[in-house]
């Protein structure tokens, strides 16, 4: 199992952050508008919180080649947590590099885990956004949605 | 000192809002669109996009902390989503710089917690 993936270098661009802005309903006017977000003090259109899914999946080399290394199904994998810091921001007209580490991998009960540390760098190499995922394949498919999930555990527990 | 905030209504989405978003963050994996394989895959319908959540939950930290950036933001996905249902986003700041939130459907059931860390205030 290859333990680091690399994906391709992204560029971040104005109008696919509208567009991702408008799917998730997003209201800050600064992922619209060039001078909202020159008033705000960005030097452009800056990309949202959540935006690196984006550079994960719409990537040259993108989360389902890392899917298919690790032999996953992408419709068996649930997404139990998701962690971000915040470096620096991530501008339109930057371009991100990601590597994604493997941190670590076990199994509890019928389900697998896989915990994935990605750095996010911009053209000048520095460290944008740090993002660690959880993510669970499930092995045993059915009573998967069991009503009156418990309000304080996870798709973990 | 801890302090709520605002609660925040969100309308239940339809299927083409998953199928929009499933196309601008590139996640097409077909259990958040498909009914066909979200039930061989053991839900009852397709399934919101976690992310999609934690999108929201981006987008009130925006409303409640107008013109602040976030520092850390973590969240856990808790329970299944699905169109038709309407939701309310809850939080509290329980420091300056530091707060709490969750998403629930309108019977209670919890969807996603998290915390977020927000840039001190300037002086």
């Amino acid at each position: 199992m290859d333990q680091e993936f690399h994906y391709a270098p992204f560029r971040i661009e104005a109008g696919k952050i509208r567009e991702f802005a408008l799917a998730l309903g997003l209201r800050n006017p600064v992922y619209f508008n060039k001078e909202a977000a020159l008033d705000a003090g960005y030097p452009d259109i800056p990309a949202p919180p959540t935006y690196t899914t984006v550079i994960d999946f719409w990537n040259e080399r993108d989360l389902y080649q890392l899917f298919a290394v690790w032999g996953l199904d992408p419709n068996d994998i649930l997404h139990g947590e998701q962690s971000f810091d915040y470096e620096k921001d991530m501008i339109s007209g930057d371009i991100i590099s990601a590597t994604a580490v493997l941190t670590d991998r076990f199994d509890k009960k019928d389900k697998g885990f896989y915990l994935i540390e990605t750095t996010y760098r911009n053209q000048d190499h520095e460290i944008v956004r740090i993002g660690r995922s959880t993510l669970i394949e499930r092995r045993e498919q059915h009573g998967a949605e069991i009503a009156g999930h418990p309000k304080t555990s996870s798709y973990a527990d | 000192m801890a302090r709520k905030l605002p609660d925040i209504q969100k309308q239940a989405l339809t299927p083409i809002d998953m199928v929009r978003y499933s196309g601008a963050s590139g996640d097409f994996n077909e259990i958040h669109t498909v009914p066909k394989v979200a039930r061989s895959k053991g839900f009852k319908e397709p399934i919101i996009h976690g992310m999609f959540l934690m999108g929201w939950a981006s987008d009130a930290i925006d409303e409640w902390f107008p013109g602040r950036k976030l520092t850390k933001f973590t969240v856990r996905f808790i329970g299944m989503a699905h169109a038709g249902e309407a939701f309310v986003i809850e939080g509290i700041l329980t420091t300056d710089t530091a707060g709490e939130l969750q998403i629930k459907d309108i019977s209670g059931t919890g969807k996603l917690v998290g915390s977020f860390e927000l840039e001190e205030l300037p002086v």
